[in-house]
């Protein structure tokens, strides 16, 4: 090898030929030396290069972002102003809420077309072009953009009927596509928008709501939201509290469908999300109800983002777009608001062991629980 | 003989303790020794709609509430409210014994002049009262039927 322990092809450059032979053993002796430093030089190196490289994690595990569209509408029978939300897939290196990705991460550029079409009978019989706007305000969360684009178009919506919704974008040269069936109208049966009949919501003593099933409907929810009025320090200010319910699944060949509201529940969650505040006068004001439904598309996007509960860790994401991901579906909604709280309902707010510190009044408007009646 | 007869006496001794140890024999699921359940009857209220020449779904159950007096009841201070439905006939209410007060209350929803010609008060959303009492007794049912005039 080219450092063996004969090196001739040192000797043969290091040493001149009328050197005697002291000077041949000390040009040797050298040699010896230099050829243990390489060699010991060479492992080090070596190593060091081994492990250097060996522990290297600098692995690009990202494929190159493909700008993926993301489309989401949910047609909303009870409004005439219909909204799509266009963006695209982004990709950054770090968390994304430390480092945000600029706004032209989210939008694409260039021209955008996006086109609603109701059909019937196998035919287009209406197109209605939507405009971006600025509208909509940002909700609370991760928004990494000044402003909040969305389009939107003025159109009533139909109940079941076929829609289509089509998206162009120049920039990629595609064409994103959905279809969706409208949802039919919603009944609600109970409560019904009676002011004279009060809610009673106590311990021990819950609602009972009804509603007609809804055609083409995939999944309800039910909302409740108090209304009260909140004091401090002179200044009365309205506030209200929602408590949304779990889903409701449809059932078929039923003629009512009906979710219970505990009243225990309805106290508790009062108790968990009021906060007592030294001085505080709080009157309760009225109970609203909501009533959500949505399409097929919604339950399915739902199932697919909720946690999962078996084996399988991962699910795919529910996407009901050609071209793109997204969400196109339809709501129907029924609001009974204002109905007013039962006396009792009133009074267990007011003193009840959960909530009697959070300065509610009673059903006489005051906090003198001697007038309260009891039968326990 | 003495210290077997001891042995012994202990070891059965033991025997008997582990046997009551090992009682597999279920408490008194009563417990009527400690605290004796609230003795209570149940008012049950057939909440009938009367008839009239409006259509049934025109006039609707509005209100249902109970107070251990008159005039609790007539200031409105009633300890228990019930959630009346349209498709609900029967409400069962566990009091104590005693007497109590309730009322019922029905609402007239027709369009137009129907509700004044029903004999509802203030026309349409007008509601007529029931009022009566009830004897509750100890583990018994009381039935009532609320009568609205005409």
């Amino acid at each position: 090898m080219f450092f063996g322990s004969d090196n001739l092809f040192l000797r043969v450059f290091l040493v001149p030929f009328e050197w005697n032979c002291e000077e041949i053993k000390l040009i040797d002796m050298a040699n010896g030396l230099i050829k243990n430093y390489l060699y010991k030089g060479i492992i080090i190196l070596g190593t060091t290069c081994m492990v250097l490289s060996s522990c290297s994690t600098e692995i690009d595990i990202n494929a190159p972002n493909q700008n993926v569209p993301i489309v989401y509408c949910i047609l909303n029978d009870a409004d005439s102003v219909q909204y799509v939300r266009l963006q695209k897939t982004y990709l950054v290196d770090q968390a994304a809420i430390s480092t945000p990705p600029e706004a032209d991460s989210l939008y694409f550029p260039g021209e955008i077309q996006i086109s609603l079409e109701r059909w019937e009978n196998g035919r287009p019989v209406q197109t209605v072009q939507f405009e971006p706007t600025y509208d909509v305000p940002k909700d609370s969360g991760f928004f990494p953009v000044e402003k909040h684009m969305v389009y939107k178009a003025h159109v009533k919506i139909l109940p079941m009927k076929t829609y289509y919704l089509y998206v162009y974008i120049k920039d990629k040269e595609e064409v994103l596509f959905a279809e969706t069936t409208t949802l039919g109208h919603m009944t609600v049966t109970d409560p019904l928008d009676l002011k004279q009949r009060k809610i009673a919501l106590n311990i021990g003593e819950n609602y009972i709501c009804r509603w007609q099933p809804v055609e083409n409907a995939g999944i309800y929810q039910i909302g409740i939201r108090l209304n009260y009025f909140e004091t401090v320090d002179g200044v009365t200010v309205a506030k209200s509290l929602d408590m949304p319910q779990s889903f409701t699944s449809p059932v078929t060949n039923i003629d009512y469908l009906t979710r219970v509201i505990s009243g225990s529940r309805f106290i508790h969650i009062i108790s968990e999300q009021l906060k007592p505040i030294p001085g505080v006068v709080r009157e309760v004001q009225n109970l609203d109800f909501y009533f959500i439904t949505g399409g097929k598309e919604i339950k399915y996007y739902i199932e697919s983002t909720a946690p999962s509960e078996g084996a399988l860790i991962e699910k795919p994401v529910y996407s009901n777009f050609n071209n793109g991901l997204g969400l196109f579906s339809s709501s129907a909604r029924a609001d009974i608001k204002g109905l007013y709280l039962a006396n009792t309902t009133l009074d267990s707010i007011a003193y009840s062991q959960l909530t009697n510190n959070l300065g509610f009044l009673d059903h006489n408007g005051d906090r003198d629980s001697s007038n309260i009646c009891s039968n326990q | 003989m003495i210290r077997t007869r001891i042995f012994r006496s202990f070891v059965f001794l033991m025997i008997g303790f582990s046997l009551v140890a090992c009682d597999k024999t279920p408490p008194n699921g009563n417990n009527n020794n400690n605290s004796k359940a609230p003795v209570t009857g149940t008012l049950e209220v057939e909440f009938r709609i009367p008839g009239s020449f409006l259509p049934p779904n025109r006039v609707l159950r509005a209100d249902l509430s109970v107070a251990v007096d008159a005039e609790h009841l007539y200031k409105g201070h009633f300890f228990y409210v019930a959630n009346v439905y349209n498709n609900k006939l029967m409400y069962q209410i566990t009091l104590k014994p005693g007497n109590y007060y309730y009322q019922a209350g029905i609402v007239c929803i027709a369009g137009g002049d129907s509700c004044s010609a029903a004999g509802f008060p203030g026309g349409q959303f007008g509601v007529k009262w029931a009022i009566g009492t009830a004897q509750i007794n100890a583990n018994e049912i009381t039935h009532v039927v609320p009568q609205f005039t005409q």
